[in-house]
């Protein structure tokens, strides 16, 4: 099992009154799943993928990680566990515009602390994975909304990551580029990457091996 | 990750060039006057350092009630105090007595220069330590007719590379009718460093030969005494058991005995009521202090621009951190731009430094050179690199302090205008800017009234030379053939100088004197007849010295502030016993300033002598200087042929007293003026984002109707209110500064209220034109544009 979620609540104060953002939210995420989080905006989805991905902290429940009980552990050691095993696609790249396709892959290495010789080989081998390698030295700028989001993909999984959260990875896409990016994820998915997506989109749900729906932070099924 | 850092540092520089160079102007400058002020007091702080004894090595000074409530302080002291140093005090390891000659005639085969000496016993050199470079050191100062001379001057007598050990020179010194050979035993170089300069050294059994008995004892005071102490003394204990020394040794002295660190004196030099006080150190420190505020003033802006500009760089510190970027790593790489910063703009620095320098060294009569070498070097990078680290200080902790979600949500309202360190930070800025503005007008008021202050004497168009060679027994002919001078008004001459009577005595009497009176101290000056009229001072009773026969023992004139103090009623006639036994009162003057206007005016004494006599003074008709001085000098030649006429004029002399104030006037206008620019960079810096930050809200203001002058005054009045708070804290501060800065002179400018109003107003005048432009800029806008951006 790679994750458990119990009974996780998350609020916050308006007024006097908790408002909900997550209730009593339950779940299990085995190595090797495809999860599409679905619901209408303001459901909770992205604050549920924040939390997976250790971004932002929850209130009341427990959470595990790879046998890591998360919710007792010190903000650097959750920064170390994210940071070895979780990447993030974004629904608006977050390229960082002032570097290169290259450096911009080259960056989670450097936090890493892995050395130069083998940056460059992790790096050259996704440009190579991708097909990007003509690309290389071009800024987001200069890049197609898609090849954007291909760079952010590739950016997400240099570190090996064993999970991929993707928040509406194809939200700022047409729907080519879109259909393009979900035929990678499920690509990665059989090589054994586990993913959880949020998404607006049936279709693209359709990718997943499960679908979890949210309506004002509850899990409800159907 | 370092490289990755600058990497991106540069790109980012590309994009948001204006901040860049508002960044680099300012640290530049900042930097720039932190290493001239750094070379500055580091060369101030060297001087008299380099004696090897230097933290035994003491100046004997003397403590003397005036008789006014007062402790006056003096390095003059008695010849007594040598011998009795040496032999009745165990502490002192070795001491020694120098006395100042001044200006002298040397000769040497065809040649004869002015030069100054010392007289000096014979561990002086041993004492001091400056380089003896020809001659044995311990054999220095011991033969009565043999003399030490500088390097500078073995080199013009007998040129270089010549051995002058064993050859001889004539001194000629009219005061203590010196004139005589003397065998060179040894040739001394003085290092710049140095604040004793002269040119040669006779011995002091020379001055005590030539010196009449009977005035030596324990209240003539001719000489200094310097003196090191034996390792381990405590010096606070010592001066304590060594106080009371003189009065021991003679019941009529009042005087107390005090050693201070000889190197301490050069910027410790000034002593209030017996206790020191400081001096230069005061400088030294008021400029370190002000080269810190404008580099801080850098820094600030450094710091407000990054953290207003937070919003553009947001994304990359939540990317970052998305990827793995711990907030260690992302503090460091803000720092190190910071830092990168500050050296590229200490290589700019360094080049305006380079430039500067011949203009610095005028400013600070000083001779500074910039040399990138060793401890220059070492604290300049250091103050670059704490100018990095302190100004990528906060913006480092700000900007890495958010959480990835909110800011690639976009949750983080970008209001940091409100923010209140900013607001802080500006406020400073500018109250250090009209702090300083408030210090520059005063000083440049006070200067303005020092150079105008009716002295009581009329300082222009009086020549002044010194009486030596044919003028020391041929001055009387000389100053009748220069009345006779178409364009000489008078001629007379004194003892000293006109910006210094340093001679005083005290334990006179008079009729009618009380107990306490008896010790009150006169300064008197030897004077020429003719003397009061040269001068243009007022005789307010009974006459001046005219056709007087100089060296009359029987008469004395007096100032005004004497005659007060010694509570006469008709002080003309009076007989008195002031050096010299029934002098009859001849006249009273009005007050005159003799010493620099720090001081009030002391009872003094004009005595009609010619001994002492070192000074000429020629009042000439204004407008024909150049003639006049052509028929001097050439009447000069006829009495001192082969000697050039060195003359220099009194205003100009006065002056010279207030070198000091007017370096500081010069340097505080361009440090206030640096201060005010940098700080408006920053202003305007701030402008341009508030302006682009509040884009959408004026857009949606026009839209409803607000019109572009609304606009105008909604974003400068941000800025002003700034402005004015900084006013309302920097003006009290900067009264209390100004106040107590003038409290140290006796005759100061009333403050008026202006100078404060003013400095507040160019202050906030200044600020509103550098936010202006962006105002208008941005209250024309088409509120279109804005508003589709969304």
């Amino acid at each position: 099992m790679l994750l458990q979620l119990n009974n996780i609540f998350k609020w916050v104060q308006q007024g006097g009154k908790r408002v909900f953002l997550l209730k009593d939210i339950n779940l299990q995420v085995e190595e090797g799943e495809f999860i599409s989080v679905m619901g209408p905006s303001g459901s909770g989805k992205s604050t549920l993928l924040n939390v997976l991905g250790m971004l932002d902290g929850f209130d009341e429940g427990e959470y595990h990680f790879m046998d890591e009980s998360v919710h007792s552990l010190k903000e650097k050691h959750r920064a170390e566990l994210y940071k070895q095993y979780i990447g993030f696609v974004f629904q608006a790249y977050h390229l960082i515009d002032e570097l290169t396709v290259y450096e911009n892959l080259e960056m989670p290495l450097l936090y890493k602390k892995i050395k130069g010789s083998e940056r460059k080989a992790l790096v050259a081998d996704m440009l190579d994975r991708f097909s990007i390698v003509g690309k290389k030295d071009l800024f987001p700028t200069q890049l197609s909304g898609g090849q954007q989001q291909l760079v952010g993909v590739a950016r997400a999984l240099i570190t090996k990551p064993k999970l991929i959260l993707a928040d509406e990875p194809t939200g700022n896409l047409n729907s080519k580029q879109g259909e393009e990016i979900m035929e990678l994820f499920k690509k990665l998915n059989q090589d054994g990457v586990t993913i959880i997506q949020v998404t607006h989109s049936e279709k693209n749900a359709e990718y997943g091996s499960r679908i979890i729906h949210l309506l004002d932070g509850r899990k409800v099924e159907g | 990750m370092l490289k990755h850092n600058i990497l991106l540092y540069l790109r980012n520089i590309k994009k948001n060039k204006g901040s860049f160079f508002i960044n680099l102007i300012g640290l530049t400058t900042g930097l720039a006057c932190a290493i001239l002020v750094y070379l500055w007091v580091s060369d101030e702080l060297r001087v008299d350092k380099f004696h090897e004894n230097d933290t035994r090595l003491y100046q004997v000074l003397r403590h003397q009630p005036n008789g006014q409530n007062e402790i006056a302080t003096y390095a003059s002291n008695s010849s007594l105090m040598l011998r009795a140093l040496q032999e009745e005090v165990p502490e002192v390891e070795m001491a020694t007595a120098l006395y100042t000659m001044g200006g002298t005639m040397l000769e040497g085969g065809e040649k004869k220069l002015r030069a100054n000496g010392n007289m000096a016993s014979e561990d002086f050199f041993k004492m001091f330590s400056y380089p003896i470079v020809a001659g044995d050191k311990n054999s220095l100062l011991q033969d009565v007719n043999s003399v030490v001379i500088s390097k500078a001057l073995a080199d013009s007598f007998f040129g270089e590379g010549n051995d002058p050990v064993g050859k001889t020179l004539t001194v000629k010194h009219g005061e203590d009718q010196i004139n005589a050979v003397f065998t060179i035993s040894g040739v001394f170089e003085i290092p710049e460093n140095s604040s004793q300069q002269f040119d040669f050294v006779l011995t002091y059994k020379k001055f005590l030969e030539l010196r009449d008995p009977q005035d030596i004892h324990w209240g003539s005071n001719s000489s200094r005494v310097y003196a090191t102490l034996k390792p381990g003394i405590d010096v606070k204990n010592f001066n304590k058991k060594i106080a009371d020394f003189i009065t021991k040794k003679s019941e009529r002295t009042t005087a107390s005995v005090c050693f201070t660190l000889f190197s301490d004196n050069y910027l410790k030099g000034n002593f209030d009521n017996g206790v020191q006080t400081g001096g230069r150190i005061n400088y030294v420190i008021l400029f370190g202090l002000v080269a810190f505020f404008v580099l801080a003033i850098a820094c600030i802006n450094f710091m407000n621009l990054s953290t207003a500009r937070a919003s553009r760089r947001l994304k990359e510190v939540g990317v970052k951190k998305a990827v793995g970027a711990s907030r260690k790593s992302l503090i460091f790489q803000f720092l190190t731009e910071s830092v990168v910063l500050s050296f590229f703009s200490l290589v700019c620095a360094v080049l305006i430094v380079i430039l500067l320098m011949p203009w610095f060294n005028d400013v600070t009569g000083k001779e500074l050179k910039f040399a990138l070498e060793g401890k220059a070097l070492l604290g300049i990078i250091v103050i670059t690199l704490l100018t990095g680290l302190i100004s990528g200080s906060y913006p480092a902790l700000y900007l890495s302090k958010f959480s990835p979600i909110k800011v690639l949500k976009g949750k983080i309202k970008t209001a940091f205008g409100e923010l209140l360190i900013r607001k802080g930070l500006v406020i400073f800025q500018f109250g250090i800017s009209i702090l300083l503005i408030v210090a520059v007008s005063v000083i440049y008021v006070q200067l303005h009234f020092i150079q105008s202050k009716n002295l009581g004497y009329d300082k222009d168009n009086v020549l002044v030379f010194n009486r030596e060679d044919g003028l020391v027994s041929n001055m009387e002919t000389f100053l009748q053939e220069a009345r006779q001078l178409p364009g000489v008004i008078n001629a007379s001459y004194m003892q000293g100088d006109m910006t210094n009577f340093s001679n005083s005595s005290w334990g006179h009497s008079w009729p009618g004197q009380t107990e306490e009176a008896k010790r009150l101290t006169f300064r008197h000056a030897h004077v020429g007849p003719r003397f009061i009229e040269t001068m243009g001072i007022e005789v307010k009773e009974g006459r001046s010295y005219i056709d007087e026969k100089p060296n009359n023992e029987s008469k004395i004139i007096l100032n005004e502030t004497a005659v007060t103090l010694m509570g006469l009623k008709n002080p003309v006639g009076t007989l008195i016993d002031m050096r010299g036994d029934n002098r009859e009162i001849i006249g009273v003057v009005k007050d005159f300033n003799i010493q620099s206007l720090y001081e009030e005016i002391a009872p003094m004494a004009l005595l009609c002598r010619t001994e002492w006599v070192r000074t000429l003074v020629v009042k000439i008709k204004a407008g024909s200087e150049k003639n006049t001085i052509a028929d001097l000098t050439a009447l000069y030649a006829e009495f001192n042929p082969g000697l050039a006429f060195d003359f220099r004029f009194l205003d100009h002399q006065y002056q010279q007293q207030y070198i000091a104030e007017k370096r500081v006037s010069v340097l505080a206008k361009y440090f206030a003026g640096l201060a005010v620019i940098i700080s408006c960079l920053g202003l305007f810096g701030l402008a341009m984002f508030t302006a682009e930050r509040r884009k959408k809200e004026i857009s949606i203001r026009k839209v409803l109707g607000q019109t572009a002058t609304q606009v105008i005054v909604m974003i400068s009045g941000e800025f002003a209110k700034l402005v004015l708070i900084s006013i309302f804290i920097a003006l009290p501060i900067a009264y209390i500064l100004v106040d107590l800065w003038l409290s140290s002179f006796a005759y100061r400018i009333p403050l008026k209220l202006w100078y404060f109003i003013g400095a507040g107003l160019v202050a906030l005048i200044v600020a509103m034109l550098t936010v202006g432009s962006q105002a208008i800029r941005a209250a024309n806008s088409n509120p279109v544009n804005a508003l589709r951006d969304e």
